[in-house]
């Protein structure tokens, strides 16, 4: 059985298979309805989430987060220590003064580092600077994470869960795994087979970068991609290779992860 | 470990340009929807209305590459309900392109990599914006009220 809704600003796709027909829609639904909470937690835009709570005022003050906000929250600490920063969900002033992200209610909001956000016991959480955090490098691998247990726990054991591209697999059975690349027209590439693991994929355009406090937009005909256990992991760790190109960094491997980067050139020359 | 993760084939090959995924038939959204309900049919072709007063709504958005079928539910105080994909096609419009590559895979091995259209799927990459279908849903909303007022 497959279904798809509109969450996270893009098609969330959500397959399958091994149990009765009621029992799958109702798992599916389910899966649905974890991934729409971490939309309502973990949105920019929305004034009532988490993520915008703390921009407006963990600076001032404690906030304290749902669970699922504080385990994003851990896990982007957790890779910007590993990657040297690179991984630096705390880039709301440049999202901002580039236009990308609304600035109402933030106008205390400096530039900074993930460093700044302090997690405390109890889901509380305080930034030591003024900065504003964007979970859009993580939060949508955590929800297809969130909604591939959801659907574990409901005795599924062969699915895939696709939101935009961000794609976790679980089962038997090896999937066929196709990258868009940029530079192809959308066209895709036949990349490999997925079995019990997930992969994100990320182009340029499509990530922020903090070179010098700058936004900076290299080539964009290389779609960047990781294989990871888990898709928060594949998803942060896309944001990481667009950066530095360079798929053999040994933090890939400490988080159980594989980097490839696609080239449109080089695909064009093999098929020419 | 990482092994039986990720397998490689042995060749990277260009793949076509459109997939396409049916998800729902009317019928089958319409029960996804409103469970167990009764809907009839109203002035709209493309409108059902619940015994008290929901809607059920099936309505067309467009994209730069995509082209999507979505079911609206609505509650009887006007609020969406539920939203479903009914079916989604994604197309970049290089059919001439691609039947000439097409070609000059045909009487590759049968373990050729090459897909044929509709047959793609599990893409992972650039994230496709669903702007569009907020501005559907939109549409449809204004539609029910609309239906509401000819009551």
């Amino acid at each position: 059985m497959r279904r798809a809704r509109p969450l996270l600003g893009t098609y969330v796709e959500i397959e399958a298979a091994g149990l009765a027909e009621s029992t799958l829609e109702h798992a599916i639904d389910a899966a649905f309805g974890a991934i729409a909470r971490v939309h309502r937690l973990m949105s920019f835009h929305d004034g009532d989430s988490d993520v915008s709570r703390l921009n407006r005022h963990a600076a001032f003050e404690t906030v304290t987060v749902d669970g699922w906000t504080a385990k994003v929250l851990r896990k982007a600490r957790a890779l910007f220590d590993a990657t040297d920063g690179l991984f630096d969900c705390a880039v709301g002033h440049e999202l901002m003064r580039s236009g990308c992200l609304p600035s109402q209610d933030l106008s205390h909001v400096e530039s900074g580092s993930f460093s700044a956000v302090e997690l405390l016991s109890d889901d509380r959480v305080r930034f030591s600077a003024p900065v504003a955090i964007d979970l859009g490098g993580i939060a949508k691998g955590f929800a297809v994470d969130r909604a591939m247990a959801t659907l574990r726990a409901q005795g599924v054991c062969e699915a895939l869960v696709n939101a935009g591209g961000d794609m976790r697999v679980m089962g038997k059975a090896a999937r066929t795994i196709h990258i868009r690349c940029p530079g192809l027209d959308g066209r895709a590439v036949q990349a490999g087979l997925l079995r019990n693991a997930a992969i994100a994929t990320s182009d340029a355009a499509a990530t922020v970068m903090k070179q010098r406090g700058r936004l900076a937009s290299p080539d964009s005909r290389h779609a960047y991609s990781v294989v990871a256990p888990t898709c928060l992991l594949a998803d942060a760790l896309t944001k990481v290779l667009v950066q530095t190109q360079d798929a053999h960094a040994g933090y890939f491997a400490r988080f159980g992860a594989i980097a490839f980067v696609t080239s449109a050139d080089i695909i064009e020359d093999r098929v020419a | 470990m990482r092994a039986s993760q990720w397998m490689w084939l042995p060749a990277l090959v260009i793949s076509t340009s459109a997939h396409a995924t049916t998800y729902f038939t009317v019928e089958q959204a319409q029960r996804a929807i409103f469970p167990g309900a009764t809907l009839t049919a109203t002035a709209s072709p493309n409108a059902w209305r619940t015994s008290n007063g929901g809607y059920f709504v099936v309505t067309r958005v467009i994209g730069k590459h995509e082209y999507i079928t979505l079911a609206v539910g609505i509650n009887p105080n006007g609020t969406v309900k539920q939203i479903e994909i009914m079916q989604y096609i994604e197309s970049y419009g290089y059919e001439v392109r691609e039947a000439h590559w097409r070609a000059q895979f045909v009487g590759k091995s049968a373990s050729s990599p090459l897909e044929l259209n509709n047959d793609i799927t599990n893409i992972s990459g650039a994230t496709l914006s669903s702007r569009h279908v907020t501005e559907g849903v939109k549409r449809v909303l204004q539609q029910v009220a609309s239906l509401k007022g000819k009551q």
